[in-house]
């Protein structure tokens, strides 16, 4: 079958190149037209899930939503934002981002915009802060002592010291362009930047927003370098240029193609989907090393053989492994499709569409390329070069065979600690922790945590069996004792819930005296100020906080960081709380995209954890199954096993965390694990078979298949150390993770392999010779 | 002769036709807009209130009011005294509304904390007690404060309407316009559509059901659908009755904390 297609393609070889050419400007067109990218993190998540539902019907009930913060803050003037110039800039700025159309209307809370609870000659009132934008002294001063005597709004909208304010919008419920908002955002406020202010940019949706771009822009920027990198290292192995450009297409087409596909279904490019690229490079260049480096071996050997004769038998001899190596690694990452998450499914999905498109490029486009162009002109001098390579691989197949007990030791001593370092592993969903120190949305960030509550949210919800109950001041003053314990945290900065406006409420109905700001005593007095604040503040205000039964009460939380361990723990000490006060009888729930993103990397680790499992497992039967030998199966699993513990484990050691990207890097352990298995047993078993001793199959296993493994892995991890030089600290971690993955695979392979088999001497090697024998 | 009486006749007609038309087209937004803002509506008015308010989610609050309103001249009173639920039985709450610029004067009692509040009633585009209608909408705009121009006619339930719409003289109005269904020869609106200031439906106030109560005619139930923010507000009426003798005494302070027992 192999023969025909071969004969087919030889004969009409540049009819099979120009289709392919075709095809591939189709894909490149689709991708020009379709793709987009996807900015919106919610967007990630299974929307099915129970928590995510709940989360998402907490949202719709309490109108929570993500919000952009901007932060004015004044140094240089001694009054801080106290003065005309300052006011009028966060006036401004406020109804300005009033006016963006991705602000829900009405949702935009400062200075000039916010309620301020006091009391008056009338009573109770409840009105802006301002009606008129306080110009002269007296106007100014007043409304410095209505801030500093409110809660509500001291400490929230203006920093303590009184040198900064906020002007926080929230955004609509619906699709909204991240970065483009922040970019929008950013011009309303450049007009008034300069001057005394210093003005800061943050929030949710300008993290993720600026996050879902930077990936894809900094992997723009360094995947051409990369490939330069991979082209320069082929060059080096391959001797030629010929061989190399074929070898790059072949990465480059399957990219294209993969990429063209989710561009045809119209599929969104997430963030993990720029991980496509760089499995692609790594899985892609290793079919077109072994056709051509075995092609470069032959027309070593025998220089005057027909072009034609030398093509076909390097696709004879070859495509059997090609295709082995390339339909396990698919099917390796076909194994995502268990995940719960969408664009995990979507990622393990067309990188299997990519590694078969880069196996059917490497069987049909590289000998009809060379067809073409002609087979590789090689200098036959560097015999010096081949002897120093010769001798190294000959070196190692006799120290591997000697040392094999050291060897065995070696790699579970390994395994043991890499196994540890592994249990030290945090997973960690933080978005913030992916940028560089020195970002400016990471000074942003800085800024507002050290000044006000914070600038992730996190939404506790009590939910009651019947209605009415919290209007009950028992549990609403278990509630303002959670909140004040929670607040004693340093990482979490102010709580938010109806106890502080009915605090503030019965301060201000008792002559505004200190010994008042309390949750009142009775319901009935609960139920008479909540009816009061109807009608005279804005009813929506509570609606954010306490349901239309008084069933279900939300606590705004503040906290300073989004690190998935601090979250956890805060979680942890509200259910203990509520677990040992009257608070025992309700639900205890949480919502807001600080904690559905926790959640979501969870569910993005256990599924990568089972597809892990259940690839291993897959590894060890296709193994088996392709060598008919368990003992096979077990060979070839052992190093894909030590180079996926050994990865978790430095990641552990080295305080990694794991996160959506680097998860997925044990897919590169296994893809590639796989491939050198099969490569380096077919040939062990090739010469196991024909007779040779242990010493000689060895030997020759090593020099031959265990040479291309050795540039494949060269050759990629060079590239991939491009990537350590990034800007972006997550594809610097990529980019060592990554070439550490190859390297231990490499050396896994070239040595656990070889001495386990020295030490068993399994029946599927050489049971034949010894039939032989007898 | 007979020509002459015919021809006359004729004249006669299509003056008469022309007259006639011209005296209903002469009827305009303004003048229709007036008969519904002088509609007689008794001096005073005692009623109880059920007012339902239903959110997105479709949760409910009831509340029920029993209400008296007294229009003295200059000044038109009004005082509500909570019935239900039972956690703000006796809560009152008193309304002044002043013919002249005067903002509204308006006191609460919380008889839980036992005292009487005076609350600024700065704005009338704020909605009352978390409900869809605002102040405005409840009855304290006036003519003036639109102009009206009758855009068309049409039926609501078999009645025949003109559709009147409002352009508030105000740049700042809570809505770039609004449209009343006004019954005809009743002068009573049926239903009133409010556009946002962005120029989108904001909100609908359909009447389900009106009464003739002591030949007044009374909207006995409405309701006010912001489709928006799918929140809805029915207002019940019943033991509707007008002209009766309300004490003027009763619009005080000391009324409000005695309760309606």
């Amino acid at each position: 079958m192999i023969n025909r297609i071969t004969d087919l393609v030889l004969k009409f070889p540049k009819t099979v190149l120009i289709i392919i050419l075709i095809i591939t400007a189709f894909f490149t067109f689709q991708i020009y037209e379709n793709a987009r990218l996807e900015t919106n993190l919610d967007k990630y998540k299974p929307a099915d899930h129970p928590k995510f539902v709940a989360s998402e019907e907490y949202e719709d009930l309490f109108g929570i939503s993500d919000s952009i913060i901007v932060a004015v803050a004044n140094n240089s003037s001694e009054n801080g934002i106290y003065n005309p110039e300052t006011l009028k800039k966060i006036d401004k700025i406020s109804r300005a981002l009033e006016k963006l159309p991705e602000v829900a209307r009405g949702d935009v809370k400062s200075l000039a915009t916010v309620d301020n609870i006091k009391s008056s000659d009338f009573g109770l009132e409840v009105d802006p802060l301002y009606q008129k934008l306080p110009e002269n002294e007296a106007e100014i001063l007043q409304l410095k002592k209505e801030v500093e005597t409110n809660k509500m709004i001291n400490g929230r909208i203006v920093s303590k010291t009184g040198n900064s304010a906020l002007i926080m919008a929230e955004l609509k419920d619906e699709e909204i362009d991240r970065l483009k908002l922040y970019q929008k955002v950013k011009e309303i406020v450049e007009p008034y930047r300069g001057g005394s202010e210093n003005i800061y940019i943050a929030g949710q949706p300008v993290v993720e927003g600026t996050l879902a771009h930077l990936m894809p822009q900094d992997m723009k920027k360094m995947i051409p370098i990369v490939i330069f990198v991979i082209i320069l290292v082929l060059f080096l192995t391959l001797h030629s240029f010929k061989s190399t450009l074929l070898t790059v297409l072949v990465v480059l087409f399957s990219t294209i193609w993969a990429f063209g596909l989710m561009s045809y279904f119209e599929i969104p490019v997430y963030a993990v989907s720029t991980m496509i690229p760089v499995m692609l490079i790594a899985l892609g260049v290793a079919d077109g090393i072994h056709l051509l480096s075995h092609l470069n071996q032959e027309i070593k050997a025998q220089p005057d053989r027909d072009k034609l004769d030398l093509i076909k038998e390097m696709q004879q001899k070859l495509w059997k492994p090609v295709v082995m190596t390339s339909v396990t690694t698919a099917a390796g990452f076909l194994s995502l499709l268990t995940s719960d998450v969408l664009p995990i499914r979507y990622f393990g999905l067309f990188t299997a569409a990519g590694v078969m498109s880069a196996m059917f490029f490497s069987l049909i486009m590289i000998p009809a390329g060379l067809k073409v162009i002609g087979l590789p002109v090689l200098k036959l001098k560097n015999d010096k070069n081949k002897k120093a390579d010769q001798k190294f691989f000959h070196g190692l197949s006799k120290f591997v065979r000697e040392k094999r007990k050291v060897i065995v030791v070696l790699t579970i001593i390994i395994t043991v600690m890499a196994v540890y370092g592994a249990s030290k592993i945090w997973i960690d969903s933080s978005m913030l922790n992916k940028f560089s120190e020195d970002e400016e949305i990471v000074k942003a960030d800085h800024f507002i945590n050290n000044n006000f509550g914070g600038t992730t949210q996190l939404n506790l919800i009590f939910k009651a069996e019947e209605n009415g109950v919290f209007k009950d001041p028992k549990y609403l003053k278990d509630i303002w004792k959670l909140q004040n314990q929670l607040e004693k945290r340093d990482l979490i900065g102010t709580t938010y819930s109806l106890n502080d406006y009915l605090r503030r409420i019965n301060k201000v109905m008792n002559e505004n005296q200190e010994e008042f700001n309390q949750i009142p005593d009775s319901r009935e007095l609960v139920a008479q100020y909540l009816l009061l604040y109807s009608m005279s503040g804005d009813p929506e205000d509570l609606d954010r906080l306490i349901d239309y039964d008084y069933r279900q009460l939300h606590v705004q939380i503040s906290l300073k960081t989004d690190r998935s361990q601090e979250i956890k723990s805060i979680i942890a000490e509200i259910e203990d709380f509520a677990a040992h006060t009257s608070l025992d009888k309700f639900e205890v729930d949480f919502a807001g995209s600080a904690y559905t993103n926790m959640i979501f990397t969870g569910l993005i680790l256990d599924g990568q954890i089972l597809s892990l499992a259940i690839s291993l497992i897959g590894v060890f039967f296709l193994l088996s199954l392709l060598f008919k030998s368990f003992t096979a199966g077990l060979i070839g699993v052992l190093p894909i096993a030590v180079t996926a513990a050994v990865n978790f484990g430095l990641m552990g050691g080295l305080g990694v965390s794991l996160n959506t990207t680097t998860a997925l890097i044990s897919s590169i352990a296994v893809g590639m694990g796989i491939d050198y298995a099969i490569h380096l047993l077919s040939r062990y078993q090739y010469y196991g078979i024909r007779g040779f001793s242990k010493v000689e199959a060895a030997d020759k296993a090593i020099n031959l298949s265990g040479r291309a493994i050795t540039f494949n892995a060269l050759v990629v991890i060079a590239g991939f150390m491009v990537l350590t030089f990034s800007k972006f600290p997550p594809n610097r971690e990529l980019g060592w993770l990554v070439s550490n993955a190859l390297f231990v695979s490499l050396v896994g392979t070239l040595t656990l392999v070889v001495a386990l088999i020295d030490i068993i001497e399994p029946k599927f090697i050489f049971n034949r010779r010894k039939d032989d024998q007898k | 002769m007979r020509n002459k009486i015919i021809f006359t006749g004729v004249i006669l007609l299509v003056l008469i036709t022309a007259f006639g038309t011209a005296l209903a087209a002469d009827l305009s937004g303004e003048e229709i807009m007036k008969k519904v803002y002088n509609r007689e509506t008794g001096d005073s008015r005692t009623a109880n209130l059920k007012m339902i308010l239903v959110n997105k989610q479709g949760s409910k609050r009831i509340r029920e009011i029993k209400q008296f309103e007294k229009d003295f001249g200059e000044v038109d009173k009004k005082i509500m005294f909570f019935i239900s639920p039972a956690d703000v039985r006796n809560t009152s709450f008193m309304n002044w509304s002043y013919d002249s610029e005067q903002s509204d004067d308006q006191w609460i009692f919380l008889p839980a904390l036992n005292k009487v509040k005076r609350i600024s009633s700065e704005n009338k585009s704020d909605y009352f007690m978390g409900s869809d209608f605002t102040y405005d909408d409840l009855g304290d705009r006036t003519l003036a404060e639109d102009e009206h121009k009758l855009i068309g006619e049409d039926t609501i339930h078999d009645k025949e309407v003109y559709v009147v719409e409002n352009i508030p003289v105000a740049e700042d109005d809570l809505y770039s316009r609004t449209v009343t269904y006004v019954w005809k020869d009743k002068w009573i609106g049926l239903k009133k559509e409010f556009y946002d200031r962005e120029g989108e439906l904001l909100k609908v106030l359909t009447v389900n059901e009106v009464k003739e109560i002591s030949g007044i005619l009374t909207i006995v139930d409405s309701e006010m659908h912001n489709l928006q923010n799918e929140h809805r507000t029915i207002l019940k009426n019943s033991e509707v009755e007008y002209n009766t003798s309300i004490d003027a005494n009763l619009f005080s302070e000391r009324m409000m904390k005695r309760g309606i027992q």
